[in-house]
């Protein structure tokens, strides 16, 4: 088979998402419920019609959780991707490959989190460390079991921000980028979710001003470089494109779909990339190379973008390794004006991870569907194709939607 | 050496007993830095594995290197997240002298004047009762703490 040998032969056609909130004082199986409810309605199908489920890694709700609570009669196809934030785009390639090889028909791709009144980054439950203080008793270690965190636990570097503080310290000694640049990218954000009433930040404006007197979280990173805590969910589902054109929603084709951990594969969760050659080219180089290959398009076909947006660094460091401006050129091409509404490359149109809310990717892909339909709120006049990517520095993941012709 | 006073939060440990890592903690506990390095092609394995990709062998040694690295980049935390480490903080990332391709973080407290290539020196914190000691590093013009800081 070619490398392009998925290419258009699968397509989202239906989409779904709770509210997102800081409080949803729902269970995460209830929130997967509702989004894939609303995504096979949307696909104008039943969940009977459903026969595989495709997760994140980091979902408290299983496969077989989701196929219960929905009453799937015949869940005959599964499978995770991951590591967290970096598995959208790789659990819609494992969907269309489960599609495309007779193992399921129609996939549910769903992520589920209460990801603000749920469990928090850099907390002691998920570092280490808790449950210590009496006299003498050693506090649980932190790290080992192949995790290698014994490295970077011990010494404060707990959070994924403070990671990402480290790459944006980088990039400025490498190329001089300011933080006004990356404050760019946080107001286009925010403009995007002002104008989405489904966003988190809907009724938030921000400002420069407010953007560079906010608190500094990890510097060079303040409160509004870093993306919203959220609970909420989004679902999608992906079956043939034959199908799909039967349903009551213009597919979104799926043209490409692409994984890589990059030339330097490293090892864990997280900080171990700390290690990588370069801080400044990340594995979405590689991932853009083979994306752009498979979908046979490149960044000048590409009219609007999804991207994955923990940090306001993450677009950055992406702008230039999916090739949309040179390498270290993306702190002047965020500040120019490209990436707002009306600019040569409009992204996050429903105001992303930095102003949405924080569904580890997925309502990136439900956007970049929407952009498709030409429904979104800050629709792009005539889009056609939209680049969806998902989460850094680890591994990451990405697919190129486009409109049926 | 002697424990945190106990209005301190627990320090956060390392795992020392890794059978990839925990060469590294032993040769801390010694004042001494190692990293792991393929015994057969010299390769640099941090982390530390037991496997070299490079050249196909297990066979792996604790080199002993300089302590002496530069400073490759860094963030001062002021947002409290685990209650071990009280802001503000700041987190170095070194690029040691003579084992390229690794890196290795350090704690300093509070927000310290820093600059991209300044030179770095490595010292060892005492984080238990136990004997456990972490490699810690500090601009090569300042002084070591003598108590665990």
């Amino acid at each position: 088979m070619s490398a392009a040998g998925h290419r258009d032969r699968c397509a989202i056609s239906g989409i779904g998402a709770t509210r997102f909130s800081s409080n949803s004082g729902r269970s995460t199986l209830s929130l997967a419920v509702e989004a894939s409810l609303a995504a096979i309605a949307d696909a104008g199908l039943r969940p009977s019609d459903v026969d595989g489920v495709v997760r994140c890694d980091m979902d408290a709700v299983a496969h077989n959780d989701l196929a219960q609570a929905l009453g799937l009669p015949d869940l005959s196809y599964w499978g995770s991707s991951g590591p967290g934030g970096a598995a959208p785009g790789g659990m819609i390639g494992q969907a269309v490959g489960a599609v495309l090889s007779g193992q399921a028909t129609t996939v549910v791709a769903f992520r589920s989190l209460n990801g603000r009144s749920g469990a928090r980054f850099g907390r002691s439950g998920a570092v280490g460390g808790g449950g210590g203080g009496g006299a003498g008793r050693r506090p649980r270690p932190a790290g080992g079991r192949g995790t290698y965190d014994e490295f970077f636990f011990p010494y404060g570097l707990v959070a994924p921000g403070q990671l990402f503080s480290l790459l944006a310290r980088r990039h400025m000694i490498e190329f001089g980028t300011t933080e006004e640049q990356l404050g760019h990218i946080a107001l286009a954000c925010r403009a995007r979710a002002n104008a989405n009433p489904a966003a988190q930040m809907a009724d938030r404006p921000l400002t420069m001003e407010d953007y560079l007197s906010a608190r500094m979280i990890s510097s060079p990173l303040r409160l509004f470089d870093y993306c919203l805590e959220t609970d909420g969910a989004c679902a999608v589902v992906v079956t043939s494109a034959e199908r799909a054109a039967d349903g009551p929603q213009p597919p979104a084709l799926i043209r490409a779909v692409a994984q890589s951990a990059g030339p330097e594969p490293q090892f864990g969760f997280l900080f171990p990339t700390l290690l990588r050659d370069s801080l400044t080219t990340q594995t979405s180089k590689a991932v853009a190379d083979a994306l752009y290959r498979r979908a046979g398009l490149g960044p000048g076909d590409v009219d609007v973008a999804q991207f994955y947006d923990c940090f306001t660094i993450t677009v950055l460091l992406q702008l230039e390794d999916y090739g949309f401006c040179a390498k270290g050129e993306g702190g002047p091409f965020a500040a120019g004006g490209a990436i707002d509404k009306g600019g040569s490359l409009p992204i996050n149109t429903s105001g992303g991870h930095l102003s949405e809310g924080y569904i580890h990717g997925l309502n990136h892909i439900v956007e970049g569907v929407r952009q498709i339909r030409g429904t979104s709120t800050s629709q792009v006049p005539g889009a056609e194709v939209c680049l969806v990517t998902s989460g850094l520095p680890v591994t990451t993941s990405a697919l190129v939607l486009r409109r049926a012709s | 050496m002697s424990a945190p006073p106990a209005d301190r939060p627990p320090r956060l440990v390392p795992e020392t007993s890794d059978p990839d890592t925990g060469g590294f903690f032993a040769a801390a506990a010694r004042e001494e830095l190692a990293v792991c390095a393929c015994a057969a092609c010299g390769a640099v394995l941090h982390p530390p594995r037991a496997y070299c990709a490079a050249c196909g062998r297990w066979d792996t040694v604790w080199r002993t290197v300089s302590g002496r690295g530069r400073l490759y980049s860094w963030t001062t935390v002021e947002h409290q997240t685990h209650r071990a480490f009280p802001v503000p903080y700041t987190i170095v990332l070194v690029e040691l002298d003579d084992a390229p391709g690794a890196r290795l973080v350090g704690h300093l407290p509070g927000r310290p004047e820093l600059e991209a290539g300044m030179p770095m020196r490595i010292w060892f914190e005492p984080v238990d009762d136990h004997g456990t000691l972490l490699p810690q590093w500090r601009p090569e013009s300042t002084k070591a703490p003598v108590d665990g800081g």
